[in-house]
């Protein structure tokens, strides 16, 4: 009955002013503008595998890269992340002595740090991911340009991964595993990247 | 449904009018959001967007082709343009949130976080993505039309009365639509996964160190619990990327959904994601609802500023009529009625002799006027209080004047 009435209301809105107020054309390009970019959004965002989507994406890619419009929310999803993992490097001097420098680690920082370090976090999960491998020498270059890292003529940049896996236990209850390293990028440092 | 009943049913979801201050209150807590965001980067900023920054400009470009919406590529790479920047945003969010040049400022926050967000997308969690795109349609809406400063700059010049004009809606329910679409696609990409089905992930989650922010007791972290907790995360996505659009529900999908958020913040580390897309819920409540909501707090907070003023103005007078709207538009606590002099049933002209061409406030303690009556209002209305300090200063100047005289 109230929707119904609500109805009614609209039409009679709609005598009294066509279109809402707005001009014809107006009305047509706001109505062009929410059609495309439901349908757009929609069509960049939903997690469907068709040919037809694809290719949809791909036409859109130019605008919504350059808009802005990007967007994904795969939060924790599919497959959440496994493990406990960080990243440091090692830093080799001219000198022959090393050092090594650790990212901020979340777990290690009190709770306004966590709140204004957060982003070394995600970067550091996104350096982690070997997809993001053209950013290594860029974060190689960056630690050897450390005031403290600089005076003393770094020569080599090792970044070195560190991992625990979160393991499921035969009780079903899962626990922290045993911590594993290696080393996945070695960087030489050369003068230019020191000034 | 036949193609006139959803034509109709579509213009009345984008176009029929409705009041603007759900999506005015979105802009103030969005602002507040990028605020709050840009504050928290301030410490690594130029570590981030500076000219030696951890991740280069033409790395990001190699990674990521194409034109795109990124002052970075136009801006000379020195520190001095990357601080400008910084200021320039913070300047211009304080804007937006107080409504200033809201149409300009809502353009040149959403350059500013989009040039931020393209600079460096290796940095970004979901709730970044939801302010870019909130932004991005928040361009379109009528978001100064209430509770801003524009909206008193056009009451003090008399371009809008007291009443706030209801506006065509479809940039809000763009922005409804993303955050529906936050928690439906959420919901597709968890399902497609074995954890999230099998009731697991919530298990992995909570065991990586990185994202533990307060201590969650440790009966919460039995297994069971949280396979319960990881499918209740399933059907509340699900329920808030779809069923939240049915009215009789709403509110409650809304309630759980604080919650849940708010257990995500105390127990996870995540800063902002959750405040971010809470941010958009007020744009699921009923401006109606928001009003009762409203009137409420100002009825108990209200009482703190002093008894209720009347204000008696000459509704003869152009420049008092404009005057009154104005203070009733600043008056957020409601302490102040409004008399309109010429106006014979509110008898306002009977109660006060020479209310004509002037504002008269009357409280308990008699009638007010001129800078007398302005000092009284100022004093009841928590908005302009600097105002009042000014006036009083003022007084002062004057009377130490007079003594000086005598």
């Amino acid at each position: 009955m109230a929707r119904k009435t609500k109805a009614a209301g609209v039409e009679k809105e709609l005598r009294q002013k066509p279109l809402f107020g707005l001009k014809r054309w107006q009305y047509v390009a706001i109505n062009g503008f929410l059609i495309f970019h439901i349908l757009a959004i929609c069509c960049w965002c939903m997690p469907f595998g068709s040919p037809f989507i694809a290719a949809c994406r791909d036409a859109l890619r130019p605008y919504f890269v350059w808009s802005g419009l990007f967007q994904s929310w795969d939060m924790f999803s599919p497959l959440p992340k496994s493990a406990n993992a960080y990243m440091e490097a090692l830093v080799l001097y001219k000198d022959g002595s090393t050092t090594i420098w650790s990212f901020p680690r979340m777990e290690q920082l009190t709770l306004t740090e966590k709140y204004s370090k957060e982003r070394y976090r995600k970067f550091m999960e996104s350096v982690l991911d070997e997809k993001n491998a053209t950013l290594w020498p860029d974060v190689a270059r960056h630690v050897a340009r450390l005031p403290e890292i600089r005076s003393g003529g770094p020569q080599k940049v090792l970044l070195v991964a560190r991992w625990s896996p979160v393991v499921r236990q035969e009780d079903g209850t899962f626990a922290r595993g045993p911590w594993d390293e290696h080393v996945f990028y070695s960087y030489d440092v050369k003068p230019e990247d020191l000034q | 449904m036949t193609a006139k009943s959803f034509l109709a049913a579509w213009n009345e979801f984008f176009f029929a009018e409705q009041s603007p201050i759900p999506i005015a209150l979105f802009r103030v807590i969005y602002g507040v959001m990028v605020i709050a965001t840009l504050l928290l980067m301030r410490p690594d900023w130029t570590e981030w967007y500076g000219p030696h920054a951890w991740v280069s400009l033409p790395t990001m470009q190699g990674v990521e082709p194409g034109p795109r919406l990124n002052l970075f590529t136009v801006m000379p790479g020195t520190y001095f343009w990357a601080q400008a920047l910084f200021w320039v945003f913070l300047a211009s969010a304080a804007c937006l949130t107080i409504g200033f040049l809201t149409r300009v400022n809502s353009v040149v926050v959403y350059l500013c976080l989009a040039s931020i967000q393209q600079r460096n997308l290796f940095i970004l969690h979901g709730g970044d993505t939801f302010l870019r795109v909130a932004g991005f349609f928040l361009i379109f809406a009528p978001a100064g039309a209430a509770l801003s400063v524009d909206r008193l700059i056009r009451i003090w010049r008399g371009r809008e009365g007291a009443e706030i004009r209801p506006r065509r809606p479809w940039a809000q329910r763009m922005i409804q639509f993303e955050l529906t679409l936050v928690y439906f696609v959420g919901f597709c990409w968890k399902v497609a996964g074995a954890p999230w089905v099998e009731g697991s992930a919530l298990s992995y989650i909570y065991h990586l160190d990185e994202l533990q922010r307060f201590p969650v007791p440790s009966w919460l972290l039995n297994p069971t619990i949280l396979k319960l907790a990881t499918w209740f995360t399933l059907v509340l996505e699900f329920a808030l990327g779809i069923l939240i659009w049915i009215k009789e529900i709403r509110y409650y999908l809304l309630a759980i959904g604080l919650f849940f958020h708010l257990c995500l913040e105390y127990s996870l580390n995540v800063p902002m994601f959750q405040w971010d897309v809470l941010s958009a819920y007020v744009l699921f409540i009923d401006a109606g609802d928001l009003e009762r909501v409203w009137n409420r707090i100002r009825e108990r907070v209200g009482r703190y500023f002093g008894e209720r003023i009347t204000v008696i103005y000459d509704g003869g007078s152009e420049r008092l009529r404009r005057f009154a709207n104005f203070l009733g538009a600043i008056d957020i606590f409601g302490r102040l009625s409004f008399v309109d002099s010429r106006d014979s049933a509110s008898q306002g002209a009977a109660r006060v002799k020479g209310a004509r061409n002037e504002l008269v406030a009357e409280t308990s303690l008699g009638a007010r006027h001129g800078s007398d009556a302005l000092r009284t209002v100022a004093a009841a209305v928590p908005l302009l209080w600097p105002v009042y300090v000014g006036l009083g200063i003022q007084k002062l100047f004057k009377r130490a004047a007079s003594v000086e005289a005598s």
